[in-house]
């Protein structure tokens, strides 16, 4: 699997508005989108846990070329709180209850759009790093702080 | 962009940006969002964790456990530990 491509985001754009999939993006792929600097595997995405949004999901997913047999779109559409995808065009880690944001509606209320890619805000981004707690965002914390702060000021995109 | 800066969890904004990461998140600033995205997305291989093409977690507790049971350390998915005593 090659590392994800910017025109691979711009048809998660695409196939997500097609089927009205409500997301985010978040983790390190979401900063990065902000304008942090700094290296990762994967886009995560922060998806709105209803069944009709995981209907829409699936559809869009099918359409972006994974494939997902009946029992795993079934996983999708009852909203898992993290399904893991490596069986398609390119990796992505569905988040339906990320560690540190309480509803997705909270965080569609911060949310900021850069080129037409809706993102968490930075302080959530970060938020749901510290509630991970995990040795590897612990370690990218301080760094990702002081981009908070410049991109307050900046407020880049 | 859009967004309401009002709901905004409380961050100090006093802290001071070290200079070598100042200068980084400039550059960064100065390029095209396709390029950063070149810098920035990159794939090594991850043992276990990308040995699996699907997998799915009820809960996000699930997945921290799973990730700390199976994979190793030195990828760091482990949480921190507070040492007690």
């Amino acid at each position: 699997m090659a590392a994800f491509e910017y025109r691979q985001a711009e048809e998660i754009r695409a196939a997500f508005a097609r089927h009205a999939v409500r997301y985010l993006f978040i983790g390190k792929s979401g900063a990065i989108l902000l304008g942090f600097p700094d290296t990762t595997q994967d886009a995560d995405l922060f998806v709105a846990k209803s069944c009709e949004n995981g209907e829409s999901l699936v559809k869009a997913l099918q359409e972006l070329g994974f494939f997902l047999s009946d029992e795993q779109a079934a996983d999708i559409v009852r909203g898992k709180d993290f399904v893991q995808l490596k069986n398609g065009p390119f990796d992505l880690d569905l988040v339906f209850a990320p560690d540190g944001i309480e509803r997705f509606d909270d965080a569609w209320r911060r949310h900021v759009e850069v080129h037409g890619f809706p993102v968490c805000h930075i302080d959530d981004i970060i938020a749901s790093k510290v509630a991970s707690n995990r040795e590897k965002d612990r370690e990218s914390l301080p760094r990702l702080r002081s981009f908070r702060e410049y991109w307050l000021r900046h407020r880049l995109g | 962009m859009s967004g309401d800066s009002s709901q905004e969890p409380g961050f100090s904004d006093s802290a001071a940006i070290p200079a070598d990461w100042l200068a980084e998140f400039e550059a960064a600033a100065r390029r095209p969002l396709e390029q950063r995205f070149r810098y920035s997305f990159i794939k090594t291989y991850k043992p276990v964790l990308d040995d699996a093409p699907y997998r799915a977690f009820d809960t996000m507790e699930e997945y921290r456990q799973w990730c700390e049971e199976n994979l190793p350390d030195w990828l760091g998915y482990g949480r921190v530990r507070v040492p007690t005593g």
